[in-house]
């Protein structure tokens, strides 16, 4: 098997420098036949990434230990299903993993891209097989998953428990192809620039692709986060580490690119600044690729660490020279069609938004980079994690809100005050009477009020667009559901971002209650006492024992009263005099009102040879909040230590994800297979929403 | 032109004092009030602050993690003496000063606002707000140079000048909807947009 994989990646490294050189020269010269044959090449190293792929799987399927990577992320006791998990479980197999994606979306995208595209294919083409060609030499000459043991050992080291749990199977997977697949619009507007394509043949193209990895992207680490939340333990979900930092900045400036290629698509604006950011994306990255494989900084998610820091390095650092040296070549050919009209229209808007999303990455940067800039300029090592990002990026990632909700509204050219005032009355006064409420009913941190404000007056904006849009269809005759389907059809790339924004505003609503009202107490129970917090009492009725040779772990049944504070006074005055915000109670006998609302089941894992524990959390989620049960450890007296938190609106943060992935899929759908509706209706709803 | 308006022309035709103008001002005036009432946090636990400030100090033997979130034994240790400490009354300052003599700088989840590390925290804002201001600045120099400048390019002038021509014929259109049907003409759509334009003619 090894030796397979290694023939098959020294014949894509020959195969992607074929096609690089093929197509250059090809073009260069004039030859159709030999971009035919690069391009054809192309095609083939996606061939060999999957061989390469397939025998490293094969090999986990088959136990061969003489592979080091394989006795490095497997044994036989593993659960056969993690084979697809162990493949990318290490810095070798991860970088195997990253070609395989890279190499497959790279043909789907030639293969599909449009014939009007001729002229620039042979350059994108290059650059794609120059990208593979890295990879390709990585891992036959510095990382190999192929190495082989001197001696083969009777059984593997095994997988790492951390990603064990399913959401493993997907999480990693998406991120690494969301990062590598900014490759894809880079390639084909770069080689468009290079061609001197300069018109918006690209744009389409551009879009798509941008769009497709910035969803892949965007679940892959709401995935994450929600394996972190279930799996990880620490009563969190974003902890702006280093590696999600990474993730995130590529992200933001592809949001922006989505924005702001809608600009050029509609008005012909923004050309030069839609290369722009595609660039920064793509070197940003790169970026990403040199942090997780050995940068300078310290993370949780060290899976993929290693010495190849110094090639990824100098990979991006080429990336980046090549990127905006190319931009200001052609600098001169990216002018726009036409003027901005106003400060007052949607492509304004969209120009600022552009600009907070690349303020949010700026300062996500210098975050990540500012510990090494410390080290550099004065040898004190600094630290920089979630305290300082929340503080500095939380007020910006809140004012990309708001503008979320201006933005839609605007018209494109100009707005007249007229048509503000209509617009933007309804969403003020539902913002100002969301916390008008919210103060009445004595809710506490005037920041969160203001988000929460902030937040209804985005809702608002979306449901009067969707309203006014609806009505005016049901008024033609369709009946209300139809009515807003055909809306949302009418206009699938605004439509299907409208519900992308809703997930925002989700996702936004998760992020304010867990982080502004999070209730959090530590206590230790014996079998058949109880911890309460808030309205909850958790009693320890049971636990049951689930090692395995790899592991010792054990399950906790605790069940979970909804309790009325009244007959809990005394003790509640008591804890509050102590400073605690919960407190255990010995006797398990129930108080009048106790009413018995869950059953949860907090595990804890030791995992012996990684000297490493893992736990799974026992949730009881409501769509107000979470009652979340860390077993931060089992104790050799047979008490369970415990941190409990209750972290309101928490749901909503997971609730997001299939909105996040529906929306992208709608604005993504084909325009060309909307419906025609007849013509009589048609005449009376154009002037509506979708004119 | 009629469509040359600008951010100015929108000031200048600022909403008329109206009923409905001074209903909102009393809201926020009271609301501000009330906000003003609730910003003192009353009722918050030292566990609670135990817990807002482990997730202030690192974790000196995990990568990357603060002591709120470990299980290491050092973790639980700090977490132990976070709380001692505020037992007998420390600040949260004197807490971070604590750990901050022991270990070193590093132990704080974010950099100090004092000396060299201050720039961790200014570079941020100057960011922002250049971010901003540079927006600003290019819609402004767009709306300018855009007066004069031609379009580029062979065909897409052409599709430009059909657009505009089209432009022209829709804010016509929207002038006749408006007369018939009140909010129709303001719409948030996109007037400018050649193939809607061309669809709402057939």
């Amino acid at each position: 098997m090894a030796d397979l994989g290694v023939m098959a990646l020294l014949l894509g490294l020959a195969l992607s420098a074929y096609s690089a050189i093929g197509a250059i020269i090809g073009e260069k010269i004039g030859m159709a036949a030999l971009v035919v044959s690069a391009r054809r090449a192309l095609y083939m190293t996606t061939v060999t990434a999957i061989v390469a792929s397939g025998a490293l799987i094969n090999a986990f399927v088959q136990n061969d230990f003489s592979i080091a990577y394989v006795a490095d992320h497997s044994n036989t006791l593993m659960d056969r299903a993690f084979v697809w998990v162990a493949f990318y479980a290490g810095n070798e197999g991860s970088l195997l993993y990253i070609l395989l994606a890279l190499s497959v979306i790279s043909a789907i995208s030639v293969w599909f891209a449009p014939k009007r595209l001729a002229r620039s294919m042979p350059w994108t083409i290059a650059i794609l097989a120059i990208i593979q060609l890295f990879y390709f030499g990585v891992l036959a000459f510095v990382a190999s998953p192929f190495e082989l043991l001197a001696t083969v050992p009777l059984e593997g080291r095994g997988i790492n428990p951390l990603l064990t749990p399913p959401g493993m199977f997907s999480h990693p997977p998406l991120l690494m192809g969301g990062l590598i697949g900014v490759t894809i619009p880079f390639a084909f507007v770069s080689g468009a620039l290079i061609a001197g394509n300069y018109g918006d043949d690209w744009i389409d193209v551009a879009r798509v692709s941008a769009i497709i990895t910035w969803g892949v992207l965007g679940t892959g680490m709401l995935l994450g986060a929600w394996w972190a939340y279930t799996i990880l333990g620490w009563g969190g979900y974003w902890a702006w580490d280093p590696i999600e930092n990474v993730a995130l900045m590529p992200w933001l400036v592809m949001t922006a690119f989505i924005h702001s290629i809608m600009v050029q698509k509609r008005r012909g604006m923004f050309r030069m600044w839609n290369v722009a950011l595609l660039n920064i994306a793509f070197v940003l990255a790169q970026l990403g690729m040199f942090i997780n494989r050995g940068g300078p900084v310290v993370s949780v998610h060290s899976f993929a660490a290693s010495t190849l820091g110094t090639i990824f390095l100098l990979f991006m650092m080429v990336s980046l020279v090549f990127a905006f040296a190319l931009f200001l070549w052609r600098m001169p050919q990216l002018k726009s069609d036409r003027a901005m009209e106003s400060f007052v229209s949607r492509e304004a808007s969209f120009l600022i938004n552009n600009f907070l999303f690349l303020a949010v990455m700026g300062v996500t940067l210098w975050g990540v980079l500012f510990p090494v800039f410390s080290d550099l300029a004065r040898d004190v090592s600094v630290s920089v994690s979630a305290p300082y990002f929340d503080r500095v990026n939380g007020p910006v990632l809140l004012g990309i809100v708001v503008m979320m909700g201006i933005g839609p509204l605007l018209p494109w050219r100009k707005t007249s005050a007229r048509s503000m005032k209509q617009w933007f009355v309804w969403p003020i006064i539902v913002g100002l009477i969301t916390i008008g409420i919210l103060v009445a009913l004595g809710i506490q941190r005037p920041v969160a009020i203001f988000s929460f404000g902030v937040l209804a007056f985005v809702a608002t904006a979306i449901g009067e667009e969707w309203w006014r849009g609806t009505a005016a269809r049901h008024r033609s005759g369709d009946n209300w559901a139809l009515a807003w389907w055909r809306l949302v059809n009418g206009n699938r790339p605004r439509h299907g971002g409208y519900i992308v924004h809703i997930s925002i505003l989700m996702l936004a609503l998760g992020i304010i209650g867990t982080n502004f009202y999070q209730q959090r107490t530590n206590g230790s129970l014996a079998l058949g006492e109880s911890l309460v917090i808030d309205s909850y009492r958790i009693e320890y009725v049971d636990t049951f024992d689930s090692s395995r040779p790899d592991r010792i772990a054990q399950w906790a049944e605790m069940t979970v009263y909804q309790i009325d504070p009244d007959d809990y006074k005394q003790e509640i005055s008591f804890a509050k005099a102590q400073g605690s915000s919960g407190f255990t109670l010995k006797d398990s006998t129930l108080r009048p009102n106790d009413e018995l609302i869950d059953t949860i089941e907090p595990w804890h894992g030791f995992y012996i040879d990684f000297n490493m524990a893992s736990v799974r959390s026992g949730i009881r989620s409501t769509v107000v909040e979470d009652l979340y049960v860390i077993p931060r450890d089992f104790l050799a007296d047979g008490r369970v230590s415990l941190a409990v938190s209750i972290n309101p609106l928490a749901w909503w943060l997971w609730v997001s994800g299939p909105f996040f992935i529906i929306g992208t899929m709608v604005a993504l759908w084909p325009q060309a297979a909307v419906e025609r509706r007849p013509a009589r209706k048609r005449l009376k709803g154009e002037s509506e929403g979708e004119l | 032109m009629a469509s040359r308006l600008s951010f100015v022309a929108v000031e200048q035709r600022a909403l008329p004092a109206s009923p409905v103008t001074a209903i909102f001002a009393a809201l926020l005036l009271s609301l501000l009030f009330a906000l003003s009432g609730c910003i003192k946090e009353s009722d918050i636990t030292l566990e609670q602050r135990a817990h807002q400030l482990a997730g202030e100090l690192m974790c000196p033997v995990c990568n990357g993690q603060t002591i709120d979130g470990s299980s290491a034994q050092i973790a639980v240790d700090m977490r132990l003496k976070v709380r001692d400490l505020l037992d007998e009354g420390s600040t949260n300052a004197e807490v971070r000063d604590y750990f901050v003599l022991r270990y070193g700088q590093d132990i704080l989840a974010a950099p100090e606002r004092s000396g060299f590390s201050l720039l961790a925290w200014i570079v941020p804002v100057i960011i922002v707000l250049g971010g901003i201001g540079i927006a600003l600045l290019s819609i402004k120099s767009m709306r300018k140079s855009g007066l004069e400048a031609q379009p580029v390019g062979g065909i897409s002038a052409v599709a430009n000048q059909k657009q505009n021509d089209l432009s022209d014929y829709l804010a016509q259109v929207d002038r006749h909807l408006s007369v018939g049907s009140g909010i129709k003409s303001d719409e948030p759509n996109e007037s400018g947009d050649a193939p809607a334009s061309e669809k709402a003619k057939s």
